[in-house]
């Protein structure tokens, strides 16, 4: 016995009778194609959706921490309430010596509104004093040049890194202004450095409308002293900055004579906290996703079901006929089964590739200059999807198929 | 060519229903028989027996030398599609195929390719006077022309057997006298046993002989004389 499946003359039956029954061909794969479609569009479109949510945190370490002193609010040590304390170098080193989890231990301070001048060319914004170690808690685009190193900060030089913008501004039509002079508050600074960002968190303001100088050439211009505005804490993996929290207030409570319930003297910002907070929405983002995917894929099948059990029906007659001039019942089943699979495949496909030209779409849209979101499927999910509807559509086409093979050929014909 | 013994058929329910109360019946090869009976007399179920469409309970049917009698459905639609060809009085066309496509549908299941059965079904309809209809779809024929692919769809797999019910029951006279003639015509050129049920008088007389059937038995043969 031959085995029908394999058989080229049964295909060219099926490719002729699909083509003859257009509307129904079509509502059918219609069905199908949307289904998959959609399920491809969901599952491509929520890892996209993912990437456009985290490109938002490019460039800035995960597992950190930033330390803003605050005004206290609790007498204590004979100061009155409401005293201004600042963090200095002396804090940090002791955050060092005392937290050996941390990879860096750095600080940035900010002075706003500085008039910043290259000949008749002017532009106003904020001036960053920092350390080396900032470029490990956040990680300036250098555009040309170099960022502020340790013997900038060692040796006070009055070297300057500047945000594009101010670039721009101040050097209209210069690509790369390095190795020139621009007067900060009326002191000249060489230029070092062009630096952008692309992450959208951003310390005071975006890198590309500030200068930043070393922090000693900072703490001198403008008389802080030792002082610096923030603290910004990179630890290791096993660095833990919520359980670490109440460590460093101690560190820096003491030091500075706050009472040890004061909370509100010091705002303590667990970066890492936060990004988990992300994680749980893409979490949840991936899971509603998977929901209405599966939710299609039910939907889609109980269509096809449906549809091939009205087929059915309507082809009674058609089967009676078949099978009093020879078809077999495994013909009739073999028959109904294979044009099942056939359109789903072809469907499917049609689906996928849809599907890719819509992600493809989006990736294209929604891509810059550093990154092109995911917006697609592995092969492998293109599979599985299309794999899982012929299976399932196979099984939803079997009910209707086996009913068809019990059709007396008797019955059918009656039936008129 | 057919030989019926003692074919009983009840159909069972509440109330049984005995239809065929001991059939007897011998058509020898190259007949042209008619069964007539009122409805409800059984010769729809004998039909039904002879197509192999439907089981008998006890005697025994032998076709061409081949005892018919609890058939596997497999091999029941073997023999429907080596020994009999079917015509019914709606025509049973598959609707969304054309001409050709119909006539050559039985030796789909034969496993005969496209090409050869496309042509093998093309000199059929040729026979049947219908080359040019050959890629019309049935909506696009008139009834005698369905009928004439239905009955070339009937011959194509060259069956010991034409088995036509009521062939001529959705024609009018004129296309009937056409459809009975060309029975007639593959009877006599090709030899070809046939068997039509009907109701219709004027086709029983154009037949070699009327077989009656009354209340599941068959009335004795009358023999009717061929108008030539």
């Amino acid at each position: 016995m031959k085995i029908q499946f394999f058989d080229i003359e049964n295909w060219k039956e099926i490719g002729s009778t699909l083509a003859r029954n257009k509307t129904r061909t079509f509502l059918t794969a219609f069905g199908i194609f949307w289904g998959v479609f959609m399920l491809a569009c969901l599952m491509g479109g929520a890892r996209g959706a993912e990437d456009l949510l985290r490109r938002n945190f490019e460039g800035f370490a995960t597992n950190s921490a930033i330390i803003f002193p605050n005004n206290t609010t609790i007498p204590y040590m004979g100061h009155a309430k409401g005293r201004r304390w600042q963090a200095d170098h002396t804090d940090i080193e002791r955050l060092r010596v005392l937290l050996p989890e941390m990879k860096t231990v750095t600080s940035q301070s900010a002075e706003g509104n500085i008039s910043f001048r290259n000949g008749r060319h002017s532009f106003s914004g904020q001036v960053w004093g920092v350390e080396e170690g900032f470029t490990d808690v956040m990680l300036p685009e250098i555009e040309s040049g170099r960022f502020i190193n340790e013997a900038d900060v060692s040796k006070q030089r009055k070297v300057a890194v500047v945000g594009k913008k101010v670039a721009n501004e101040l050097f209209p039509g210069e690509s790369a202004p390095v190795g020139k002079t621009i007067l900060v508050n009326g002191i000249a600074y060489t230029i070092v450095g062009i630096a952008y960002q692309t992450s959208e968190i951003q310390m005071n303001d975006r890198i590309d409308n500030v200068v930043i100088i070393p922090v000693s050439t900072f703490q001198k211009g403008f008389n802080r002293g030792d002082k610096v505005d923030v603290i910004m804490m990179v630890g290791d993996n096993s660095a833990d900055f919520s359980q670490l929290e109440p460590k460093i207030r101690r560190v820096l409570y003491s030091r500075h004579q706050i009472a040890p319930d004061d909370t509100n003297a010091l705002w303590y910002l667990d970066i890492s906290a936060e990004f988990s907070k992300v994680d749980i929405l893409f979490m949840g983002v991936s899971f509603l996703a998977l929901f209405i995917g599966l939710s299609t894929l039910i939907a889609g099948i109980i269509g096809i079901g449906n549809i091939m059990w009205v087929i059915v029906k309507e082809r009674t007659q058609e089967f009676g006929i078949r099978r009093a001039i020879g078809a077999k019942p495994a013909d009739v089943t073999v028959q109904i089964l294979s044009e099942g699979v056939t359109l789903t495949a072809i469907a499917g496909m049609a689906g996928i590739s849809l599907a890719c030209l819509v992600l493809g779409i989006s990736a294209a849209l929604t891509a810059n200059e550093t990154s092109t979101p995911r917006f697609q499927m592995t092969l492998w999910q293109a599979f599985v999807i299309i794999g899982v509807f012929i299976l399932l559509g196979t099984l939803a086409g079997l009910i209707p198929a086996i009913k068809a093979m019990r059709i007396k050929p008797i019955e059918a014909l009656n039936d008129k | 060519m057919i030989r019926l013994t003692e074919i009983n058929k009840t159909y069972p329910g509440a109330v049984p229903l005995h239809v065929l109360k001991g059939i007897n019946l011998h058509v020898e090869r190259g007949e042209l028989v008619s069964i007539m009976g009122a409805s409800g007399s059984g010769k729809s179920t004998l039909l039904n027996i002879l197509g192999i469409l439907d089981n008998y309970d006890s005697g025994e049917y032998l076709l061409d030398g081949t005892l018919i009698k609890d058939l596997s459905e497999n091999k029941g639609a073997e023999y429907r599609n080596r020994m009999i060809g079917f015509v019914f009085q709606s025509f049973n066309l598959i609707n969304y195929k054309n001409a050709v496509e119909n006539v050559a549908l039985p030796l789909f299941y034969q496993g005969v390719s496209r090409r050869k059965r496309n042509m093998l079904a093309m000199e059929q309809l040729e026979k049947m006077g219908l080359a040019d209809r050959a890629h019309h779809l049935p909506g696009e024929l008139s009834g005698g022309q369905k009928q004439r692919v239905a009955i070339a769809r009937a011959m194509i797999t060259n069956p010991s057997i034409i088995l036509a019910d009521e062939p001529t029951g959705a024609l009018d006279s004129s296309t009937s006298r056409d459809v009975m003639a060309l029975f007639r015509q593959l009877n006599r050129q090709e030899g070809k046993t046939i068997v039509i049920v009907t109701h219709d008088p004027g086709v029983g007389r154009q037949c070699d002989r009327v077989i009656r059937i009354s209340d599941g038995l068959i009335i004795p043969d009358e023999s009717i004389k061929t108008d030539n």
